[in-house]
């Protein structure tokens, strides 16, 4: 058996989040924690939360599991749950709770819209398409992948405090993803938009980031190679 | 559009219990990088009366001495050196992968790692060189 502890709210009953234990027969077996909760809803079909995929592609149920975030599709039970210790599941830090696991990521998109998350080119469109050679196309690695699941804006301190003006890891992450491709002509105003005290600056480089990306990716990266480019343009 | 989710917030809550998160190093590398800044900031006007008696009389000088003796003025004294020592050390990391060293989240971790090493190494060797 394990227990799990899950964050519950329900705004129609309850004033006050609070944690709820479960027992779950896992049979054995090394079960992803999104498995773990379909178990528990059997149990109480109260409990809420995100999934659809539930394979690691669709950015669903990113959630806070034994203190880091991470999507419960892709998470086992050996990942996080060491001896008999509990499974511990929250909802994300800092973006307010709908119910349950589940959070409002209203903000976290808004600063998704503001980075523009889209080729700009104001040049006349070619025939067929515009080419890009494999050299400028290898740039888009390790940035064209995030799917959007939240789990690093929301292990991100600078973004709890200001999720309306600090853009965020992620939002970060594809800002840079328009900055180096080479279809793309906004570069010098994608930069003046985030040549501001909030937007970019924030980041201290404390990596929460980098830690918990589902997808492997480095936004911190990203994030000091855009103060680069804000550099170069500078000077 | 702002004024509505404002409404939202004030209204639901916010998961942000702080003990039950997990932090790698490279942030708990960075909590003291912060304190340190504070406790520097607060340091300055003790920093500086202490350089002004020095430098006014030959009695400020010697009344300086007996005072900055005392165990809880060299606690103090640590204390300050404790977040100067750090604060540079931090700094230096972050110059470092400014410079595009360590910029993986393993250079990273290696580089906090490092970090709170050698402040500690040297902290303590401040502590010797006090007392």
């Amino acid at each position: 058996m394990l227990k799990v502890s899950i964050y519950r709210y329900n705004p129609e009953i309850d004033s006050e989040p609070h944690m709820k234990d479960y027992q779950v027969d896992t049979g054995g077996k090394d079960l992803m924690v999104l498995d773990v909760l379909s178990l528990i809803k059997e149990q109480d079909p109260t409990l809420s939360y995100r999934r659809s995929c539930r394979e690691g592609v669709c950015g669903s149920d990113g959630m806070n599991i034994n203190g880091k975030n991470g999507l419960a599709c892709v998470t086992a039970i050996s990942d996080v749950v060491k001896g008999n210790k509990p499974l511990v599941v929250r909802p994300l830090p800092g973006l307010p709770v709908i119910r349950d696991l589940v959070v409002d990521l209203t903000l976290f998109y808004q600063q998704y819209e503001k980075i523009k998350p889209y080729l700009i080119n104001d040049t006349p469109a070619p025939a067929i398409e515009r080419l890009q050679s494999p050299e400028e196309r290898d740039k888009l690695d390790g940035l064209y992948e995030c799917i959007l699941c939240a789990c690093c804006s929301t292990a991100c301190p600078s973004f709890w405090w200001n999720p309306d003006k600090f853009v965020g890891p992620s939002g970060l992450l594809q800002a840079y993803r328009f900055l180096i491709d080479s279809r793309d002509t906004a570069t010098s105003e994608r930069l003046a938009d985030l040549n501001d005290p909030f937007s970019l600056f924030r980041c201290r480089g404390i990596m929460n980031c980098v830690d918990v990306c589902p997808k492997g990716l480095n936004p911190t990266k990203a994030i000091g190679h855009i103060r680069k480019m804000l550099l170069q343009q500078g000077v | 559009m702002k004024g509505r989710h404002e409404t939202v917030i004030d209204k639901r809550p916010v998961n942000l219990d702080l003990a039950s998160f997990r932090w790698p190093i490279t942030a708990m590398a960075s909590m003291p990088h912060r304190i340190s800044g504070f406790v520097l900031f607060l340091a300055i006007p003790v920093v500086l009366w202490v350089l002004q008696e020095s430098l006014a009389s030959q009695q400020s000088y010697d009344a300086l001495q007996i005072l900055l003796s005392g165990t809880f003025a060299k606690l103090i004294l640590w204390v300050i050196m404790a977040g100067l020592i750090y604060h540079f050390v931090a700094g230096i990391k972050h110059l470092i992968i400014d410079v595009g060293i360590g910029e993986s989240l393993e250079g990273a971790r290696r580089l906090a790692f490092l970090t709170l090493g050698i402040s500690a190494v040297l902290i303590l060797a401040a502590g010797v060189w006090i007392w």
